[in-house]
């Protein structure tokens, strides 16, 4: 730090640390991570700043301007960055879409500041003097660092907002005033990864008054939401390509290695397209364009496994057919059946076909009643969640309502 | 000018600039994933190391295969049948009497001669179900046909993730519980400086004679001491389509936890390394909420810290100190005693002292409730002072927001 000259500040601890115990009992669930943060006194941060091990860098002046009460919601923002691996998740950004320069870390430390401002402060925590939020750059809220990255641009009107800097935790660009990963009081991978575990717990723990965002952050901490193409992908080709399913072994024809070891029999590669059909089962609340979408996913993994087209066969209620009729025109794929809401009678239907799916496929939104047993062929279920229902089936009207969730024997990958 | 034929001088010159080309210089660098999958080799634990293809786990595992002084065999499961791996069958004179031997293919014969080796069986997601299922006998019975591989014998596998497979590969929940699953990624960094010219050259763990006992009682109460308390993270099989294929607890993969972290305790591994193969066993939560466990046991025993509060070490870090405060403060009141509550406050008045003061306001509050009305307040409080005022400051911070107007 150096030796200071007569009339700079010294940096007041008391006041910071005053606003550090305010901002632990306004947000309980954060003190483990607050207490985390190692404080250093730096003269070239404007005003606080965290890198990526968790070191806090915080100005005199800036401390000694501002009253408690918004230094206490400047901690509580300076942590966030570092709980929602904003340096990770910007780097990983920069790399996807090529982004360079400070330029384009300014943008994300904004959009970053975006993420964190809309849902952290009130209730007992006073946002900061010039924060910047979606709703001052005419955004909506509630989104993600990575969505508003995409809206905003270096234009006109940013330019007041240049000022602000929360440091490589908050974009990964490296300062100079950072003391690096060689410095002391830095926390590991392991150790922020514990932090966050615990902070995690915290908010699970707390039902009801804790943000929106943060209980998001809690779900997801440690298992991101995957796409669920991918797992529709895996999951219809896992079924297509299973043994009794697609390319296997089979006793049906000689090996080639036959001639190799005369007297033995040998199983021989054969390749058996699996048979596919989808049931399309919707109550109208699903729209047009994600079951287009999902059908559409089926169709090409069934392909891309070996399936022919004749082999891919759709059976559809009539809710649905005003997507499904043209979809399976313009793909060439036969469409069997019709009628019915029970997806009992679906099932049977789809069975009774000769010869029988190796894999039944179902898009659904689960309203329906479900075979008592499990049918001889695999099955994956397409679940479209219904409006409202996002997080466990609830009907504000009748609370005990609870629809029949999709039995274990089937693989259930949610929708959209 | 090209030439009808390279003429052996031009061979010469290409062999030059291949060996210019080769010639590369090592540096020493820690390399987390490659001493964690030490260590589970050491331990003998079947690895499935999932990665996309063409980001170095073979030249790693050739890198181990040395340091281990094993030689290393691979095996590219893809380009072979199912017999490879459960034996072909050769008919002999009489086999209603005999019975039909499965030969084991050549490279299985030689490595039960050698006695030990490294097996590493590549790209198991592209091979074909049956072959997965013959491959899987292999690594979970380690039987070749007839043959079975000597103890001597440590066997990797690796998978490219399910979203970059071709095919469906995925393992059952049964199957997922018997490896160490370890994520293999590339660091940037060490690619690029390797293409320049200079490749990372690992130190890896050496297990310390002296201090097995140690480590094995230490993994002991690292695992025992959650799952007494925590019933619940014994077995959870994986819920959701997001979770299938990888590591969840179970009392077997608890075991290979706590076989793990006596390896790594006996190596002196990182915490870093720890949690690669902790959570690579029982997955992330629970291994999560061992690696927590394992820092509260890190932290001082509150019984030493009132014993002699004087000199009593406290952690640096903030969160840990105020756990390792609250955990006075528990004892204290889990058997209360004047000298007791007398050393916890000395305790928290050197807190003070030496760290951040707003750390303390909680244990102390929570101390101060266990007062009894006989006992005097000592002396040593008024070393609180100072946090005293730091609470009564945010007091009046938190009224100001309270009573300030809602719109800003």
């Amino acid at each position: 730090m150096g030796a200071r000259t007569a009339g700079e500040l010294d940096l007041d601890l008391d006041k910071l640390f005053a606003a550090r115990l305010l901002a632990v009992r306004t947000r309980p669930y954060l003190a483990t991570a607050l207490f985390a943060l190692h404080v250093v006194e730096s003269r070239r941060v404007p005003t606080m700043a965290v890198d990526r091990h968790w070191r806090c860098y915080v100005s005199p002046v800036f401390v000694n301007r501002t009253p408690v009460e918004e230094l206490a919601g400047v901690w509580v923002h300076e942590v966030s960055h570092l709980l929602r691996d904003h340096h990770g998740r910007g780097d990983r950004v920069a790399r996807e879409r090529g982004l360079t320069g400070p330029g384009a870390r300014l943008l994300m430390n904004i959009a970053a500041d975006c993420e964190i401002n809309d849902d952290v402060f009130g209730d007992g925590l006073v946002m900061p003097e010039g924060a910047v939020t979606p709703d001052s750059l005419g955004l909506t809220s509630g989104e993600l660092m990575e969505d508003y990255l995409r809206r905003i641009g270096l234009g006109s009107g940013m330019q007041h907002l240049a000022w602000l800097d929360c440091g490589s935790g908050a974009d990964g660009l490296d300062r100079e005033w950072d003391l690096g990963s060689d410095g002391a009081h830095g926390l590991s991978a392991q150790q922020q990864d514990a932090v966050r575990f615990r902070v995690a717990q915290a908010v699970k723990g707390r039902p009801g008054s804790t943000p929106k965002g943060w209980k998001r952050w809690a779900e997801e901490a440690f298992h991101p939401p995957q796409p669920w193409r991918e797992l529709l992908g895996a999951a219809v080709r896992s079924a297509a390509s299973a043994s009794g399913a697609g390319e296997d072994y089979s006793y049906g024809r000689p090996s080639r290695r036959s001639a190799g070891v005369p007297g033995a029999v040998l199983p021989s590669l054969r390749r058996r397209p699996p048979r596919v059909t989808v049931i399309v089962d919707t109550s109208g609340s699903v729209s047009d364009a994600e079951l287009g979408g999902a059908l559409l996913e089926v169709a090409a993994i069934s392909r891309a496994v070996g399936g022919r087209r004749d082999l891919v066969t759709v059976m559809s209620c009539d809710a649905a057919a005003r997507t499904v009729h043209p979809l399976c025109r313009a793909e060439d794929i036969p469409l069997v059946g019709g009628g019915g809401t029970d997806l009992r009678t679906g099932f049977s239907r789809a069975l009774r076909t000769a010869p029988r799916p190796d894999v039944i496929v179902v898009l659904t939104d689960g309203q329906t009643a479900w075979p008592d047993d499990r049918p001889p062929c695999r099955t994956v279920v397409g679940l479209f969640p219904r409006d409202g229902s996002r997080g466990g089936s609830w009907v504000e009207n009748d609370p005990d309502y609870e629809p029949d969730t999709p039995p274990d024997w089937a693989r259930v990958v949610t929708i959209g | 000018m090209l030439l009808s034929s390279p003429s052996p001088a031009q061979l010469d010159v290409a062999d030059e600039l291949l060996a210019l080309l080769r010639d590369s210089t090592t540096e020493p660098r820690p390399d987390d994933q490659l001493e964690a999958l030490t260590l589970a080799v050491a331990a003998d634990l079947p690895v499935l190391l999932w990665g996309e293809p063409g980001i170095g786990k073979t030249a790693a595992l050739t890198q181990l295969a040395e340091s281990l002084d094993l030689p290393l065999t691979t095996v590219i499961a893809s380009v072979h049948e199912p017999s490879d791996f459960s034996g072909l069958p050769v008919i002999g004179d009489d086999p209603a009497e005999q019975g039909v031997p499965m030969a084991p293919p050549d490279w299985a014969v030689r490595l039960v001669k050698a006695g030990r080796g490294l097996l590493f069986l590549d790209e198991l997601s592209t091979a074909p179900p049956a072959v997965q299922a013959a491959l899987l006998r292999l690594v979970l019975e380690r039987r070749v046909g007839a043959l079975r591989l000597p103890a001597g014998v440590r066997i990797v596998a690796a998978a490219n993730p399910r979203a970059s497979a071709a095919d469906g590969w995925e393992l059952s929940p049964p199957l997922a519980n018997r490896f160490v699953h370890l994520q293999w990624t590339h660091d940037h960094e060490v690619v690029v400086r390797g293409l320049g010219g200079t490749w990372p050259r690992a130190t890896l763990p050496v297990l310390d004679p002296e201090r097995l006992p140690h480590a094995v009682d230490h993994a002991r109460r690292a695992v025992c001491g959650l799952l007494a308390t925590r019933p619940t993270l014994v077995h959870r099989l994986p819920s959701g389509e997001t979770r299938r294929g990888g590591a969840w607890p179970s009392p077997r993969s608890w075991e290979m936890s706590l076989r793990l972290i006596a390896f790594a305790t006996a190596a002196g591994s990182s915490r870093e390394v720890i949690s690669l193969l902790v959570r690579g066993t029982v997955g992330d939560g629970p291994g999560l909420e061992l690696l927590a466990s394992l820092d509260r046991m890190d932290l001082p025993d509150p019984e030493t810290l009132l014993a002699d509060p004087a000199g009593a070490e406290l952690p640096e870090r903030g969160d840990l100190r105020q756990a390792a405060l609250d955990g006075v403060v528990a004892a204290v009141g889990a058997r209360p005693e004047k000298s007791r509550w007398d050393a916890a406050w000395a305790l928290l008045a050197r807190a003070v002292e030496t760290g951040a003061p707003d750390l303390v306001v909680v244990p102390a509050t929570t101390l101060a409730a266990l007062r009894r009305a006989e006992w005097d307040v000592p002396p040593t409080i008024e070393r609180l002072a100072g946090a005293v005022s730091m609470s009564r400051r945010a007091d009046e911070a938190a009224a100001l927001v309270a009573n300030a107007p809602v719109a800003r």
